[in-house]
């Protein structure tokens, strides 16, 4: 073997090293992207994992606690299939009326989606071209185009 | 006005067409009035992209609503800086401004004074070819001239949160490394086109690709710098798809710029540099495309129009096109390759950094891609998310430190193993005082601990370098310190300048390590005059006050702020209610000494007397964006350096053809 081919085994060796590492430390860390309704629906199956799921925010369901530092919401998806939420958190910024929220925690067994982390969608204006009709239907539209 | 700007995108497509004709049949015809048309049509594509940039830049400064980009992202009493620079807030003026960036590095090149070399028509043509899709795309997906059915009294206005010096530069820095890259790729599959294995477009192209990367670490700086200070998460990068969109092309560049000095000295690796440039270049459209096609979920709030599969279409058209071109050259790259003499020498260093750099660049496309991948095959997407990449990134981060360390000690060619050693002592021996000092203090983390003091290690490395530098040089030519340092500089600018941007990534390291090790986070109700206590500091609410300014309601809290039980004086966390905005935006407050950042945000208040906060203690973070300061300095120093070298040798290479 030449001293180019050894470098180039050795060297790929380290390659697979790092790759073997990157696969393994995968499945602990991910979160199960789902739909509003998939969760509503199979909330028992999910019962334990860790989901990342979004809708539109139903601003007139925000409840704070300022005390508990508690915040409760409501959002909903396309077939307006309702997901109530509980967060031990403060409002992200823009947190309105139809703005797409996306919520990461578990699902328990009554129901209500226990939020360990809660965004809005960047509510920039900045690379988002179907922002500019700013309404609700066509956050619907964006959402439903999303979730195809 | 509409019809102008419509009739210089058509015409955009037609000259960058012809552009592209006029150098094929000049190459096939060996006609040198065909390749000087080409010239002419370049000239006419700066033209008319300038006259679209300029008549955009007109009607975004003149407020003319009838045109739908201008009513979509200003607004009338919007300042006149950000109404400018809306130009590249949305999807079709960054498709103008990427458009004009590309023609103007096109006529530099084309009218450079290696006008003549014979590289040049296949460069002009490719990049031309990038021009006419970007002209077609902004016709078919993404038009700055659309008109509006009816004419708005006001424009939407400009997102308050973008309203910030980091939103000016940060899209346009990073637009300037993306296309910036499409230069070192077109002289790379000019150059394997014409069979010329020699490293001439890698000199040609080597500040190209200096500065395109130069913008991309600007980019990214900027983009943390504007997420810590504006979005009140308390951080400043959160591997979101977008983000890790600009930072793979950062990786395989930085690869690309050690490896390249390989094949200058030795002739080495050059089928592994010429996969680099053409592997970064397609991560700038992969990027742009995963920005526009909304395949992934991100906070980004990305148009799931058309445009991404646009992108899609060109990456893949580039990218058969590439691989045709280097498999139909492999032979001939194969047999011009010369083998590496020894094992421990500074080439094989730098295929191990190469290595780290790509590898860390598949981790971030791995992760990246996964909830695609994973509903493929399973039916689910699942997001892997920060705790992935933190855990992939930091041994991966951490052996580049090491590594950063240990190189500068290695010599080229047949490095021996007393003499690294003997230079590696101090600088080893640095790092483990470092780490020392830290367990003593009391400092938790092995991980982090050994993180921080490999960073020292690396420092010290460089510092000696330049120590040893300039003390041979004031034994030899009895300079002052200064001007030794000064000197050793100059005569060597692209190497020092290098060691400049390395002490800059280990203030960075420091920066990242510390404020993920030890962040400190409370979030907190309080009455009027109650405490918060957080790491060294104490904060007491004094009250609440509203007012007014230029039409904008500002809410803000009163802190006074003790640190160690000394007043320090007052942070005034606000939340700003913009005209133009439904919600308010939260203004951050800051308070940094030389170790940390106290972080004051705040969240929601009851009433005057009951406020909400989130307080954090973010150790070190001000250094993240001192080390970027110095890598500016640093690559803005190796670029203006290493020029005697190259065109010396091309002027050679010349004079025997």
């Amino acid at each position: 073997m030449s001293k180019n081919q050894k470098i180039i085994t050795a060297l790929s060796l380290m390659a697979a090293a790092i790759i073997i590492m990157t696969f393994a430390s995968m499945p602990s860390a991910g979160s199960k992207e789902l739909t509003i309704s998939d969760v509503m629906a199979n909330a028992e199956k999910y019962d334990g994992d860790y989901i990342m799921t979004e809708g539109l925010l139903n601003k007139e369901t925000v409840q704070w606690n300022a005390d508990k530092i508690e915040l409760q919401f409501e959002i909903y998806d396309e077939n307006e299939t309702k997901l109530p939420v509980v967060y031990k958190g403060v409002q992200p910024d823009n947190f309105t009326e139809d703005v797409i929220v996306i919520v990461e925690g578990f699902i328990s067994k009554n129901g209500v989606f226990e939020a360990e982390k809660v965004m809005t969608k960047c509510p920039s204006k900045y690379e988002g071209e179907d922002m500019e009709n700013y309404d609700s239907e066509m956050h619907k539209e964006i959402y439903k185009d999303a979730q195809e | 006005m509409y019809l102008i700007g419509n009739i210089t995108l058509y015409l955009g497509i037609v000259i960058a067409a012809y552009t592209i004709i006029a150098n094929v049949i000049g190459i096939r015809k060996q006609n040198n009035k065909w390749i000087e048309s080409a010239r002419g049509g370049v000239l006419s594509l700066l033209f008319v992209s300038l006259i679209a940039s300029f008549l955009l830049l007109y009607l975004l400064g003149t407020s003319q609503f009838q045109f739908e980009y201008v009513a979509a992202y200003t607004s009338h009493n919007l300042p006149m800086v950000y109404k400018l620079t809306a130009f590249w807030a949305g999807n079709a003026g960054s498709l103008l401004l990427w458009t004009v960036l590309l023609s103007v590095y096109t006529a530099m090149l084309v009218f450079s004074k290696e006008k003549q070399n014979s590289m040049m028509p296949y460069v002009s043509s490719i990049l031309s070819l990038n021009i006419l899709f970007f002209f077609v795309v902004m016709i078919l997906g993404g038009n700055p001239f659309a008109m509006t059915e009816t004419i708005p009294a006001d424009g939407k206005g400009l997102n308050p949160m973008l309203q910030h010096p980091g939103m000016i530069l940060h899209p346009v820095t990073l637009y300037l490394g993306y296309v910036g890259l499409a230069v070192p790729f077109a002289f790379a599959i000019g150059a394997l086109i014409l069979r010329r294995m020699d490293a001439e477009w890698i000199k040609l192209t080597r500040r190209w690709t200096i500065t395109a990367w130069l913008f991309l670490t600007l980019g990214n700086m900027i983009g943390g710098w504007w997420a810590y200070l504006e979005l009140g998460w308390g951080g400043y990068w959160a591997w979101d798809p977008v983000e890790n969109a600009s930072f793979l092309p950062w990786l395989t560049v930085s690869a690309f710029l050690h490896s390249v000095m390989i094949q200058e000295r030795k002739g080495m690796l050059k089928t592994w540099n010429i996969s680099l440039v053409i592997l970064s270049y397609l991560l700038t459209l992969f990027g742009t495309f995963l920005v526009r096609s909304g395949v992934l979920t991100s906070v980004h709030a990305f148009g799931s129009g058309p445009l991404g599969t646009y992108f899609l279409i060109f990456m893949a058209f580039m990218m058969l096109f590439s691989i045709y071109i280097v498999i139909s050259r492999y032979q001939l790259i194969k047999k011009e390759s010369i083998p590496i003499e020894s094992y421990f020498s500074k080439e094989s260093s730098f295929l191990l950094n190469n290595l780290i750099l790509v590898a860390g660049a598949f981790a971030v496309f791995w992760g990246t891609m996964y909830p695609l991948i994973s509903e493929s095959l399973k039916g689910t997407k699942i997001n892997v998310g920060a705790p992935y990449f933190n855990s992939v990134m930091a041994p991966i981060l951490l052996l580049l430190l090491l590594l950063m360390a240990v190189c500068p000690l290695i010599a080229w060619q047949k490095a021996t193993v007393d003499r690294f050693l003997k230079n590696a002592i101090w600088p080893f021996a640095v790092g483990v005082l470092a780490a020392i000092i830290l367990v003593v203090v009391g400092v938790k983390g092995t991980f982090a601990i050994i993180g921080l003091a490999s960073t020292v290690f690396m420092f010290a490395t460089h510092v000696q370098e330049f120590l040893q530098g300039t003390r041979a040089r004031m034994k030899a030519t009895k300079e002052n310190i200064a001007k030794a340092i000064y000197k050793l500089t100059r005569k060597n600018q692209r190497r020092y300048g290098g060691y400049i941007v390395h002490i800059g990534i280990a203030l960075i390291a420091i920066g990242v390590i510390s404020s993920h090790a030890y962040p400190e986070d409370i979030l907190k109700t309080v009455e009027r005059g109650e405490n918060i206590a957080i790491g060294d500091y104490v904060l007491t609410f004094n009250g609440l006050t509203e007012q007014t300014e230029n039409g904008n309601g500002i809410v803000t809290a009163d802190l006074k702020v003790d640190y160690n039980g000394k007043n320090v004086g007052s942070i005034n966390p606000e939340k700003i209610f913009y005209e133009t905005w439904p919600e308010p935006s939260t203004e951050v407050a800051i308070k940094t000494n030389w170790k940390e950042d106290l972080y004051v945000v705040l969240s929601s208040w009851e009433n005057s007397e009951k406020i909400t906060l989130q307080v954090k203690v973010n150790p070190f973070v001000s250094w993240i964006w001192i080390g970027g300061g110095i890598m500016v300095f640093g690559t803005a120093i190796a670029l203006i350096g290493g020029r005697t070298n190259s065109t010396g040798l091309l002027k050679a290479f010349r004079a025997g053809r």
